[in-house]
């Protein structure tokens, strides 16, 4: 047992040794064998980035909204689209946080911390003199709102219960606006005008940039809940922001916050509610076919190039297989095993392969490092997993690839192979 | 007496080509005894080629039996071939057969590498067994530096050094000129003195003089047997 094993070695150290002789002596072809794996593993790597910086602009555009906040609202966000369903819905009001707030200070075991109503636009425009911004957010909420939101104040301060129970025409305003109505002084103070009404600027938000690409945190003005009734009337947008106490609990949080909607509703038991409670979750549900699409198109078209490249080598080795016969059969003559020619061929195939991988990772390491310098936004992510699977991936090439001619070798017959020309 | 290495009885090996079979060789009985030197003969198509194979354990009987040092090779598998031929039988090729781009002392060390041989142990072999051919000064050289007799050296050098039962020469001095060819043939004749088996093929009868027994093929059969 001992004695094969050591045989084993001496044999396998043998291949090696043959392997790199074989892809030393015929540089070009060995390079152009390996053309194959390097591009579909440079393909596959970069795929896996990608993936890797959607997932992680996702995560990062997620924390924005924050784990700890649910929301109310006429329709759902995991069937957006479907605006039909949600069309003869009643309009939430803004009196249901007051409602929810004070059911919940009854409660000691809720896992309900704070409603914070909201009325919001997406259609507004403010100007400054002769500078005008337009399809900016607008939001009317109360003094608790930082509470179910995440933002920094660079400058100024959110307003104060007063100013938000006395309506006062104050505002805060997100970076894009604060730069864009005024690029080259303090808007702090300031007052803008929305609708020709005057806001005074009280406080500033440091930029905190888009969720999902989409929607900019830095493009909002937030104002005092009847400010912003003063400006665009009742019937605009309202959500009701409930932060909950323990963001790993969000569902019994929204079974919670569900009956006590349909308690406020007052919707009869077994009929179905007219209002929707959204997480943040709803967006990854909606992104995971999206992102899962990408991947399973991306893995496939790679994986094509790495079909080919697996078919390049087959068809090489085949040829060294052939054109090394006469080797083949000496090597039988003198003690070969069918399973050390075996061994052989698989280790030369797969050795191609590991280079043509490691070769690819390098390579998609440049691209990926260049990506980033030149384009520091753009979502990419390398991983150690990316290496080992690549790798993996790479071996598991040269395996396949290289069984059928190993096969063919190995069964070669060692008269005829000694006396082939 | 010296022991027996081979015996062959009723050996035949057939081949079918379409509907005819064609008998290579037809009913062999013959024996080999250790420090044999023989010279196998006849003209193309006599079954020389069939019997070395057959010998050399690169083929395998159609039937009859064919022992070599006391076992039934006939009903080895290929695994246990490959072992009989890396342990027993040490091989020259008319056409060489090195490694043309290893040197000397890699291309005598290829047995000992499926011998399962440890490096050094190998290194050291080869290096003898080279010295024995009078190749000591030759080791690092490939065979592209050397001319037709030195290659033919080394892989007489290379059927030596796993100390086989037999050394099985298929017309060794095929592609020598006569000169060399007598070199090699004294090369062997000293290896025979030292108690080495050789059988040897060969359709030159001035090479056949050189061994102490001539065998005769025709037409798969034993045409002669004698000893000189």
């Amino acid at each position: 047992m001992k004695q094969n094993l050591q045989q084993f070695r001496y044999e396998t150290a043998e291949s090696l040794k043959i392997a790199l002789f074989q892809i030393r002596s015929n540089k070009i072809r060995s390079f152009l064998t390996a053309l194959g794996v390097i591009i579909g593993i440079v393909s596959i790597t970069m795929m896996g980035t990608a993936i890797n910086g959607i997932d992680m602009g996702f995560e990062k555009s997620l924390s924005m909204i924050g784990y700890d906040v649910i929301y109310v609202q006429k329709t759902s966000w995991s069937t957006m689209g479907e605006w039909w369903r949600y069309r003869n819905r009643p309009d939430l009001k803004t009196e249901y946080a007051g409602q929810i707030n004070r059911i919940i200070a009854d409660n000691p075991a809720t896992e309900l911390e704070i409603a914070v109503p909201q009325m919001s636009t997406y259609q507004a425009m403010a100007t400054y003199k002769d500078r005008v911004l337009e399809q900016i957010f607008s939001l009317g909420t109360n003094q608790e709102y930082l509470k179910t939101a995440s933002g920094d104040l660079a400058a100024g301060r959110f307003f104060t219960p007063g100013e938000s129970a006395g309506s006062e025409m104050v505002c805060v305003v997100g970076d894009d606006i604060a730069s864009g109505l005024f690029p080259n002084e303090n808007a702090l103070g300031k007052t803008i005008s929305l609708k020709n009404r005057k806001f005074r600027i009280v406080g500033v938000f440091k930029k905190q940039g888009k969720f999902l690409g989409l929607f900019s945190f830095d493009n909002q003005v937030i104002m005092p809940l009847g400010a912003f009734e003063k400006v665009y009337g009742r019937k605009m947008f309202v959500t009701i922001r409930v932060k909950i106490k323990d963001e790993t609990r969000v569902v019994e949080a929204k079974e919670e916050l569900l009956g006590l909607m349909r308690r406020i509703r007052r919707i009869a038991p077994g009929k179905e509610e007219n209002f929707s409670i959204n997480e943040q979750k709803a967006f990854k549900s909606q992104l995971d076919p999206i992102k899962n699409g990408i991947a399973a198109a991306g893995i496939f078209i790679t994986g094509m190039s790495l079909f080919v490249g697996a078919i390049g080598i087959m068809n090489i080795t085949f040829v060294s297989v052939r054109e090394r016969t006469r080797e083949i059969g000496l090597r039988k003559a003198l003690g070969a095993k069918r399973k050390t020619i075996l061994l052989q061929f698989l280790i030369e195939s797969v050795m191609i392969c590991l280079l043509g991988g490691l070769v690819g990772l390098v390579t998609a390491l440049l691209i990926t490092f260049t990506i980033e310098k030149a384009i520091p936004d753009f979502p990419v992510q390398f991983s150690f997993t990316l290496v080992f699977a690549s790798l993996g991936v790479s071996v598991l090439t040269g395996i396949i690839s290289g069984l059928a001619p190993a096969v063919n070798a190995s069964k070669l017959d060692p008269a005829d192979s000694l006396r082939y020309e | 007496m010296e022991p027996v290495i081979i015996s062959m009885v009723s050996l035949c090996r057939h081949y079918e080509m379409g509907d005819q079979i064609v008998k290579a060789l037809d009913n062999i009985n013959m024996e080999f005894r250790r420090n044999d030197y023989a010279a196998i003969m006849g003209p193309s198509g006599s079954g020389k080629s069939t019997l070395m194979n057959i010998i050399g354990c690169l083929d395998t009987p159609t039937s009859g039996i064919y022992e070599l040092n006391g076992t039934n090779v006939a009903e080895m598998d290929d695994d246990e071939l490959a072992r009989v031929r890396n342990r027993e039988i040490g091989f020259v090729f008319q056409t060489f057969n090195l490694l043309p781009r290893m040197n000397c002392l890699r291309n005598v060390e290829l047995p000992l590498i499926y011998a399962g041989v440890a490096p050094e142990e190998r290194h050291e072999r080869a290096e003898q067994a080279l010295l024995s051919v009078g190749l000591g000064d030759r080791i690092q050289h490939k065979p592209s530096e050397l001319s037709g007799g030195q290659i033919q050296r080394v892989a007489i050098a290379r059927a030596l050094v796993n100390k086989p039962s037999i050394i099985l020469a298929d017309e060794p001095t095929g592609n020598l000129d006569t000169a060399t060819s007598h070199d090699i043939m004294e090369m062997f004749g000293k290896l025979s003195n030292e108690g080495n088996t050789i059988i040897l093929i060969t359709h030159e009868e001035d090479i056949a003089r050189f061994t102490h027994r001539i065998i005769r093929l025709r037409d798969g059969r034993i045409e002669s047997d004698e000893r000189q």
